[in-house]
């Protein structure tokens, strides 16, 4: 039993992380903390719908197709609306984009109706010993894992993604070695946005789709890189994991309802006892 | 000039005093809910508007206020006004033990914190169906009260805005301010910090909890959707901001503006009224972040105190 709650929280995990980098690269980069991160992965998730739903495409395979869409959707927010929020008061990015995003949900109600939506494609399980795994599931944590290493190593070794690191270290610094900090902002949001849009695709296999299924993605993607350690992007994959283990242990020994809570409560933990992480990142 | 405002604002008063004589129930309801929007926007510029710490959770004050009223009055048979009052002091309660750890915490920090904790609230009363009725709601006796009501949050309304008055204009405001402008100054000019946000973090809760308790009793019934719903939280916000926070009548002015325009366009376009707030917001915060008394107090060099 324990093995297998271990076994569904790492795979749930392997998604929060790859969700929460987004987050925490936009975070990271600009200090704006993006609320309209989980509609956006909304975005992903009916694109894979509707790529599905219309031409029987793979949903795995629209993976090809959500992820650049919403990169360009979100190199265009960055361009239009949060740039000219990124050094104002924290209130002036949380209020902004809170009403992209009750904006975007409000949208997707209007064009794609608040039905639920599933996409039949992957069911049943592939069973291993005393263990049974989702094959959605397996397969999703596959992808998160793929990309999420894509990510890192792009992170690691490419110029561009060295300047994004070092903007995220000091923008000033990174200004002053001839960094186009407004450039690597615009590529920061697009990358966040794409990395969100994986993470809808991927989940629209699983669950149901509906216009204000992404908000609690925005907020779990916060807890997972206040766990890691705000700034260390390595954290947030800890983080996530994390994330997904402890939520799948408590859904063993708390009701439902209150395993909602369990998360935020975490949350509070978390800030008060180590500000800055499990990783240490910045404050 | 000063003395015309206070001419003026007596006028009003009295004006507002008089008016459920002539008034409709619909003109009833409409004052009361704008009363209600103007204590909850003022309450939020307390904490907010002056020290800077985004309260993202405001509304959990409202639905503990709700609640505990709900429950006084549903269960025990307390009077509503006595069960609201005792919704504010239960706000106050849980200001205390959420500001003492959170307003420890800075920035996005603090506003994420909030939201956590309005959340947690919801889930809180969902789960304790006993007590709240879970996600069945909470229905409370029959009673027509609404012109008493009105006078209540009217008065409550007028109470908060001279709170912020007082506050504003006292050395406790000034020091408030301080922590807004730069919290390390604040602390190396010897003020301590911590304990005038928590201050104001109470103070602030109070009125949310009695409009609250109010609320509840205007409707007759609540359920957890209903009285801990983040849009609250940001409606308020986008009044005080827009109006102007940090001001005395900021608040006041923009849950007046954006309440009527609220009534009289978006409710005959129930379907997009998100859109169209979310339209408002990104406007207000991108055009007019310090609000208009804000853009007013720069251009025309007015007082600090407006």
């Amino acid at each position: 039993m324990i093995g297998q709650v271990i076994i569904s929280g790492l795979l749930a995990g392997a998604l929060y992380a790859m969700v929460a980098l987004g987050l925490g690269l936009i975070f990271g980069v600009m200090r704006v903390l993006n609320v309209a991160h989980g509609p956006i992965m909304m975005l992903g998730a009916y694109t894979s719908f509707w790529l599905f739903h219309w031409l029987g495409l793979n949903p795995y395979l629209s993976l090809l197709v959500s992820m650049p869409a919403l990169f360009l959707i979100g190199v265009a927010l960055q361009r239009t609306l949060v740039s000219r929020v990124v050094d104002a008061p924290e209130l002036s990015s949380l209020l902004l984009t809170f009403g992209v995003s009750i904006a975007l949900v409000n949208l997707a109600q209007l064009a794609f109706t608040s039905d639920l939506r599933s996409i039949e494609y992957l069911t049943g399980s592939f069973v291993l010993g005393p263990f049974a795994f989702s094959k959605s599931r397996v397969i999703a944590c596959g992808f998160a894992i793929v990309i999420t290493v894509a990510a890192f190593l792009f992170l690691k070794s490419t110029r561009l993604g060295k300047a994004i690191r070092a903007v995220s270290q000091s923008r000033e610094v990174a200004q002053v070695c001839g960094v186009n900090v407004q450039r690597i902002h615009l590529f920061a949001f697009g990358i966040a946005s794409a990395l969100a849009a994986a993470g809808g695709s991927l989940v629209a296999v699983m669950v149901a789709i509906q216009p204000e299924m992404g908000q609690v993605y925005t907020f779990k993607s916060f807890l997972v890189i206040v766990l890691g350690g705000v700034g260390n992007y390595p954290g947030a994959l800890l983080g996530g994991l994390l994330l997904g283990l402890i939520e799948q242990l408590a859904s063993l020994f708390l009701t439902t309802q209150i395993n909602e809570a369990v998360a935020y409560i975490l949350l509070v933990l978390v800030l008060l006892v180590r500000p800055t992480g499990l990783l240490k990142g910045r404050t | 000039m000063t003395r015309g405002l206070y001419a003026a604002l007596a006028v009003v008063v009295i004006g507002l005093a008089l008016y459920p004589m002539e008034a409709t129930g619909y003109g009833i309801r409409f004052m009361l809910q704008l009363f209600m929007w103007i204590a909850l926007a003022q309450s939020w510029n307390l904490i907010s508007g002056l020290t800077g710490y985004v309260s993202f959770g405001h509304v959990a004050f409202f639905g503990m206020g709700a609640y505990t009223a709900g429950i006084l009055i549903a269960k025990l048979g307390w009077p509503w006004l006595v069960a609201s009052l005792a919704g504010g002091i239960m706000a106050m309660v849980l200001a205390l033990v959420i500001g003492w750890p959170c307003l420890r915490l800075k920035g996005p920090y603090f506003a994420i914190s909030m939201l956590g904790l309005n959340e947690v609230l919801r889930v809180a009363v969902s789960y304790y169906e006993g007590l709240t009725g879970g996600g069945n709601g909470l229905s409370l006796p029959t009673l027509y009260a609404s012109v008493q009501i009105y006078y209540v949050m009217g008065l409550l309304a007028l109470g908060v805005t001279a709170l912020a008055y007082v506050i504003i204009t006292s050395r406790f405001g000034l020091r408030l301010m301080t922590i807004r402008e730069d919290e390390v100054a604040a602390e190396a000019m010897g003020i301590d910090t911590f304990r005038y946000k928590v201050y104001a973090f109470l103070l602030s809760a109070v009125a949310p909890g009695i409009a609250g308790g109010l609320a509840a009793r205007d409707q007759g019934y609540i359920e957890p959707i209903s009285v801990f719903p983040l849009i609250t939280t940001i409606t308020m916000i986008v009044m005080a901001l827009f109006g102007g926070q940090g001001t005395i009548w900021g608040p006041v002015l923009g849950a007046v503006a954006l309440f009527t325009l609220q009534e009289l366009v978006w409710a005959r376009f129930p379907y997009i009224h998100p859109l169209l707030f979310g339209a408002i917001i990104v406007a207000v915060v991108l055009m007019m972040p310090r609000g208009i008394l804000g853009v007013l107090q720069q251009k025309y060099n007015l007082p600090r105190t407006i």
